[in-house]
């Protein structure tokens, strides 16, 4: 390599570097103004004491060493884990199972495709009524079959301290799955029909070709999925809000709902703000955990 | 024979999942107070308008609501795709330093809860003066970085091959990205649409506080201020639900043909 072309080289490398920066621009501009710096306003609060009405009083780690021996902190955690780990692998297999199934070709895939995905675009507040209703006890319709079908003892929903936050799970597995059904769908359609075709060929079966072809070609997808999933999780509060407002006994009482409260309720903003902060590391912890397992190389930059 | 079964299953699987909507549609046409009955009512005797009657009346109001949220979701949702793509496009393909100090700082803004955030950005919206208006609705939404990551990894899974053969005719970083990137996303940029819209047609607490007055409602924040502050009127509450998810189901059948529409990678051969 001589001057010259080392000179092209880098001149090259510089263009693509500001490329790089002015694509990002327009959206980095926003996210800073109207995203990263409320968060940190935000977060910042995490070392101070501050019920809105007086001024903040700086008290360091206080908030912090407060949280590690309150023990609703601790249940609120324990059942957003248990909400994430049970919900996150039941709607990456059935968004997938789903999408795979609606890329059929098939008369009415359209309309089937809309019906799946017709109960993500409810709000909050009609899908909580609805299945408050139908989660009643006594005149819900779940119940009102159950026991003429099966006659067994109608179970409590949503105030069973054991059914309560897999109710919760079952009705937000409804509500979202068409999110992932669309994601799920959009990656299929990435993969070119030839590769299915040539496997055929050289006779594949369906499954050999959904675990050697569709798997793989799905990897970036997946692992997209999986941290929108578990990172969406992790901050569920709607549902539960509006359906058990943290109840029984504080068994569906999530993270989210504890920050509000202290926040909105109790007015110890400062507090709400340092579990907020614990909230966002352990969601980094998570994603990170799932970037190096669906893409061992750097951050899933595979083949770049 | 394979086939029937499954389109059996789909159905049946379908007629359970679809059963809660029916139920919200079926109730929007009770009386209300009757909304509730021992036996079960599948056929609403009487089948009554009342509901619907009762929203037609406020429907000067309601029609502004529809139009607040029509505007916002839809420059939102284009205004999105504007900013998100390319910003997508430079942290998938394009390599430059603290690229992936970039990824993980754009990926941070998706795990931390709105309500943290909601009253230092009502601060800053208050003090640029764009409380009650379309852009102090809209922008705090722009900053959502969810559509930069669902592109950014849909972009990688864009063979490379395609973009180097551009390159190497002389094709500039942009036209790559227009003509070559761009076209062949389809299904993901209809996805991410999708989403945003949905998300911003469905926003609840952001609206609620940005708009003190009636006018600037969006749908969402309006149907809620029609309930009664004691008691949920049920067959209100399920009709003007109704009332406000079919517009979405509509946008979403629209651009759910892009999904569809497969992308065909001829011209490459694997």
């Amino acid at each position: 390599m001589n001057i010259k072309t080392t000179v092209k080289y880098r001149r090259s490398r510089l263009n693509e570097a500001i490329s790089g920066y002015l694509f990002y621009l327009p959206f980095g501009v926003v996210y800073l103004a109207f995203l990263v710096y409320p968060i940190f306003r935000g977060l910042l609060l995490s070392f101070y004491k501050w019920n809105v009405l007086e001024t903040p009083i700086f008290i360091g780690w206080g908030n912090y060493r407060v949280m590690a021996s309150d023990s609703t902190f601790w249940l609120s955690l324990k059942n957003t884990l248990y909400f994430t780990g049970v919900s996150t692998p039941l709607l990456i297999v059935i968004g997938l199972a789903m999408a795979v199934a609606l890329n059929v070709k098939f008369r009415g895939q359209q309309f089937f495709r809309a019906l799946f995905f017709s109960t993500y675009v409810l709000s909050i507040s009609v899908v909580a009524t609805i299945w408050l209703w139908l989660y009643q006890p006594q005149f819900g319709l779940i119940n009102y079959y159950l026991t003429r079908i099966f006659h067994i003892a109608p179970p409590s929903w949503l105030a069973d301290t054991h059914l309560a936050m897999n109710s919760i799970i079952i009705v937000t597995i409804w509500w979202t799955a068409g999110f992932n059904i669309v994601l799920f769908l959009a990656g299929l359609q990435e993969i070119p029909q030839s590769l299915y075709e040539a496997a055929r060929i050289d006779g594949a079966g369906g499954w050999q070709s959904f675990w050697y072809i569709t798997l793989p070609s799905l990897r970036y997808t997946i692992l997209l999925v999986v941290v929108l999933q578990v990172i969406a999780s992790f901050q569920i509060f709607g549902q539960v809000y509006i359906m058990t407002q943290g109840g029984p006994y504080g068994r569906t009482r999530v993270l989210v709902q504890y920050i509000y409260e202290n926040a909105f309720n109790y007015f110890k903003m400062g507090y709400a703000a340092a579990m907020a902060f614990v909230l966002f590391l352990i969601m980094a912890f998570f994603s990170s955990l799932q970037f190096r397992l669906f893409a061992p190389t750097k951050l899933g930059k595979k083949g770049k | 024979m394979k086939f029937w079964l499954f389109m059996v299953s789909l159905s049946i699987i379908a007629l359970i999942f679809i059963t809660p909507m029916v139920w919200m549609l079926i109730t929007s046409f009770k009386l209300e107070g009757r909304t509730i009955t021992f036996p079960i009512q599948w056929i609403p005797r009487p089948f009554s308008l009342q509901s619907y009657r009762n929203l037609f009346e406020r429907a000067p109001i309601i029609i502004r609501w529809l139009f607040n949220s029509l505007v916002t979701s839809s420059l939102t949702t284009l205004l999105v795709i504007v900013i998100d793509a390319p910003a997508a496009y430079a942290l998938s393909r394009l390599r430059f330093a603290g690229r992936n100090f970039l990824f993980i700082f754009t990926l941070a803004g998706l795990m931390v809860p709105f309500q943290v955030i909601v009253i230092p950005l009502y601060l800053m919206i208050n003090k640029l003066g764009l409380v009650n208006t379309y852009m102090g609705l809209i922008l705090p939404r722009l900053a959502i970085p969810l559509g930069v990551f669902i592109l950014r990894q849909f972009f990688m899974g864009i063979p490379v091959e395609l973009e180097e053969a551009a390159i190497l005719d002389g094709c500039s970083r942009f036209r790559v990205f227009y003509n070559i990137i761009l076209p062949l996303s389809g299904p993901a940029l209809s996805a991410v649409a999708i989403f945003t819209f949905i998300g911003t047609w469905n926003d609840f607490l952001w609206p609620l506080i940005i708009a003190s007055r009636e006018k600037m409602f969006t749908l969402s924040v309006g149907l809620a201020s029609l309930q009664g502050t004691y008691q949920v009127k049920y067959a209100m509450l399920m009709a003007a639900s109704v009332i406000a998810s079919t517009p979405i189901l509509i946008a979403f059948i629209i651009f759910q043909k892009r999904i569809i529409q497969g992308v065909t990678m001829t011209g490459l051969k694997e």
